[in-house]
């Protein structure tokens, strides 16, 4: 049955990278943890344009400090190449020819316009799954409309039930609408991957951003079904929106409870007040739907949250059974004791930084013959040109020198 | 347009056996489900799943006339088998098998050993204390099956001193620190409310562990056990900030609307009740086509706003200029001004938006499907698209313990009065029997 065993999931497959910025870049990063050969070509001089992108080491900026580019672009190889000269898109038709798959985010139509449209490609390499990431994607009339990560989230819809009731809808934070299609990108090569293998032809992959939050189950996918139920609009929940549900306030912070009236008489144990669950109106889920049963509640939480720590809080909480977190930042993550234990942080050296602590791998093997390899740091600015063009293409140094010259890499 | 050809889905083939709960599971299996696998769930009528299929199995219609909008049933009736009817379960289990077995005895726990010796992938995202309580692990897994891929994901994985604590996407969030970088400037955390992106970053991250997974197999001829921890999977969604604490000791701070760069950037009320436009403005040039969209050109050379760190420093003013002219707007025409000027600028989409929009109208992006228990709705189709596939939804969300007969009688062999026999022992059934 086995035809070639692998360490790793992911490897030997071979990954052209043309990806820059966030969700491209976090989709290769993805295959490249599970054992993928990660290329990535990037303009001579210039590089990804998440070099430039904060935060920087020491807060100073430069093309090999920043810690966005530095933690997307763990594990894989930078090779530079000038695709505005034809050489340079030579050199990459080359590298294609033999590649597993071919992931870019450019805008639409820019692969076209640089002749490497898929319907050209798939004639060289009938196998090559090529995914392309954009913000609406490739078809539909918003093909060419711009967005950022916040217009993407908007539109996406979950906002809408994001933040609070008086305020405006509020944006997720971070990089993570960005983020979140790169997984989703990787999810969709890595199937289409299997596809390919099993019926000898590649495939193109057309993922937008838009339409990636939209199908979201983070709440919008179980709206837009609730919509067609009852015709209701969705906006942003009171925090106490269901019974025992909350954010509260503690000695030194903030802690989170989702219960319901089904599962309330844990959270009534929780806090002493289980003598509730005997008197009518508490006494079964039905009465305790009741809205006026959320504030008398209320009443009960607040001052028992006031008095403990969100650790407190926290073990009481599974203690009882009751649906709960704590809010944390950083610091506290970094210093949990659960997060230590399953060594979810190791530290990685760069040549800027000196080690620094990233967080581990999103998901872990259990191989009974191998550890997870340790990751490389991300790569310097054509880092691995030489190397990579030797390896794959057989080019050697007179000729490497020559195509320095001609500003190709 | 060149016609697609046919040929088969990348998962045909592949059978999952699925134990998945609430939603970061089963959105792994909704992916799987829609490209090709079959995806039989693996329930008991011994057991109300809460959250799964309902928070509590037989609501009143008063109740269900108080539930949020976010878990409805069709015209706010539970109806016979409430179970059946719940969106936040029919929201993902399109495309998937319903089969029902008490797994607590072991006479259930045999009939899941003869299906896991005819399938390819096991999946559960459940508190390990709940598995350890119908004996599902790697060790007796693989050996019904060595050959077999199984994914657990429980939220803060299989060790450690938080492996059985019981959380949903949104408390995993706030142990990972999410909620320290986002939130209302100058507000407390209360006000923040909660994001489940936790569980859509999970089932994304577990589809592509599966995908992975049959990739193993397929080349070295044996399974493999993965873990997912889905509060680890969502740590990394905020890898950039975590850096900037860990190499500068640095705790980003929450911006509400606001980009670290970019200016102005918002959302901004507009005409009509909880409608609002986001904008971004990215250059110097959109930003002097804002400024002629609003009729206020003499601000567009404006020395005040000329760059990015000036109007940084000029956010708040920006700000109130843009909903005088925003308050005045329908938020769709506006989304249109600004993309038109080339300006990123969408609706905060809510469900109206969404079925009404025409790009995800001409995308195919909805899927009309008829259902007994529900009747006929639209359902997200794919998260995305491909250029060689022809595919739609085979079927909307089975009726629990639906395809009982197919499970038993097709794939175990069953006659029918062993069928009947496991009937009567509370292993199948389409009523849960507590």
């Amino acid at each position: 049955m086995a035809n070639g065993n692998v360490l790793l999931p992911m490897s030997g497959v071979k990954v052209i990278d043309l990806t820059w910025h966030l969700a491209g870049p976090f989709a290769t990063r993805l295959l490249a943890d599970y054992g993928a050969d990660v290329i990535k070509i990037e303009r001579p001089k210039i590089g990804d344009p998440a070099r430039n992108m904060p935060p920087f080491f020491q807060n100073d900026p430069g093309i090999e400090r920043s810690g966005l580019f530095m933690f997307l672009n763990t594990n894989k190889k930078s090779v530079t190449l000038n695709l505005k000269k034809p050489k340079g898109i030579d050199i990459l038709i080359e590298l294609i020819r033999d590649a597993d798959i071919l992931i870019e985010n450019f805008s639409p139509r820019v692969m076209d316009s640089l002749g490497l449209g898929y319907e050209f490609l798939k004639t060289i390499n009938p196998k090559l799954v090529m995914t392309s990431i954009s913000n609406f994607g490739s078809e539909g009339p918003y093909k060419d409309w711009k967005a950022t990560e916040l217009t993407t989230y908007a539109m996406g819809g979950a906002m809408i039930n994001t933040g609070h009731p008086e305020k405006p809808p509020l944006y997720i934070g971070a990089h993570i609408p960005g983020f979140h299609v790169g997984t989703v990108a990787s999810a969709a090569t890595a199937i289409s991957l299997l596809g390919a293998d099993a019926n000898g032809k590649g495939d193109h992959i057309d993922i937008g951003a838009f339409p990636v939050w939209m199908g979201a189950i983070d709440r919008r996918q179980s709206y837009l079904m609730s919509h067609q139920y009852t015709g209701d609009i969705s906006s942003r929940p009171w925090p106490a929106s269901a019974l025992g549900t909350g954010i509260w306030q503690c000695t030194d912070g903030f802690f989170m409870t989702a219960v319901g009236a089904g599962l309330f008489p844990r959270m009534a144990r929780m806090i002493g007040a289980e003598y509730l669950l005997e008197q009518d109106g508490w006494h079964d889920a039905a009465a305790r739907s009741n809205p006026d049963r959320i504030d008398e509640s209320i009443a009960l939480i607040v001052p028992w949250m006031l008095e403990r720590s969100k650790a407190e809080a926290r073990d009481a909480a599974q203690k009882y059974g009751v649906y709960g977190g704590p809010v944390n930042n950083f610091e506290d993550l970094i210093e949990d004791p659960h997060f230590k234990e399953r060594n979810f942080f190791s530290k990685l050296s760069h040549p800027e930084t000196g080690e620094v602590n990233y967080p581990s791998f999103s998901f872990n093997l259990h191989l009974e013959d191998t550890d997870m390899p340790e990751r490389t740091h991300a790569p310097l600015l054509g880092q691995h040109t030489s190397e990579i063009l030797e390896e794959y293409l057989g080019i050697k140094e007179q000729e490497l020198t020559n195509l320095y010259q001609q500003e190709v890499i | 347009m060149v016609s697609k050809n046919s040929s088969k889905l990348p998962l045909e083939g592949l059978r999952i056996l699925d134990l998945t709960v609430v939603w970061a599971g089963p959105y792994a299996t909704q992916i799987f489900g829609d490209w090709g696998a079959e995806v039989i769930r693996v329930e008991s009528i011994k057991h109300f799943p809460s959250t799964t299929r309902g928070m509590v199995m037989r609501p009143t219609k008063k109740m269900v006339s108080q539930i949020g909008s976010l878990s409805a049933y069709p015209d706010r009736d539970p109806g016979d088998r409430p179970w059946n009817r719940v969106a936040s379960f029919n929201a993902h289990a399109r495309n998937k098998k319903s089969m029902t077995v008490d797994m607590t005895n072991e006479e259930g726990q045999e009939i899941f050993d003869e299906l896991l010796r005819i399938s390819d992938i096991v999946i559960e995202n459940n508190v390990p204390v709940s598995m350890d309580r119908i004996n599902v692990n790697w060790e007796r897994v693989s050996k019904v099956n060595p050959n077999i891929v199984m994914l657990r994901m429980p939220g803060f994985g299989l060790d450690g001193p938080y492996a059985d604590y019981r959380t949903f996407g949104s408390h995993m969030a706030g142990v990972v620190g999410h909620y320290s970088v986002m939130g209302y400037k100058d507000e407390s955390p209360d006000m923040t409310g909660n994001t489940l992106t936790a569980d859509a970053a999970g089932g994304a991250g577990a589809a592509l562990a599966l995908a992975a997974g049959v990739r193993y197999r397929r080349k070295n001829g044996k399974g493999i056990f993965i873990e997912i921890a889905t509060a680890e999977n969502f740590a990394s969604y905020l890898g950039d900030g975590i850096l900037d604490y860990t190499m500068n000791g640095h705790q980003q701070e929450p911006l509400g609307n606001r980009h670290i760069v970019y200016a102005p950037q918002g959302v901004y009320k507009c005409k009509g009740e909880d409608r609002w436009i986001s904008l971004s403005i990215t250059s110097n040039e959109q930003w002097e086509r804002l400024c002629v969209l609003m009729e206020c050109e003499d601000l567009a050379l404006d020395k005040r706003f000329d760059s990015e760190l000036a109007r940084q420093k000029e956010h708040d003013f920006i700000d109130e200029l843009i909903e005088k002219w925003s308050l005045q707007k329908d938020a769709q025409i506006a989304m249109h001004e600004l993309q038109d000027s080339g300006i990123a600028a969408g609706v905060v989409m809510n469900e109206a938006d969404a079925f009404a929009d025409p790009h995800l109208e001409s995308r195919g992006f909805w899927e009309q499907l008829e259902g007994v228990d529900t009747g006929s709705n639209l359902y997200t189709s794919t998260l995305w698209t491909t250029e060689e596939l022809e595919r739609s939804h085979k079927w909307g969300p089975p009726r629990l313990g639906e395809d009982n007969e197919y499970v038993y009688k097709e794939l175990l062999g069953f006659t029918d009065n062993k069928y009947k026999e496991f009937e009567n022992k509370g292993h199948i059934g389409m009523d849960y029997d507590i």
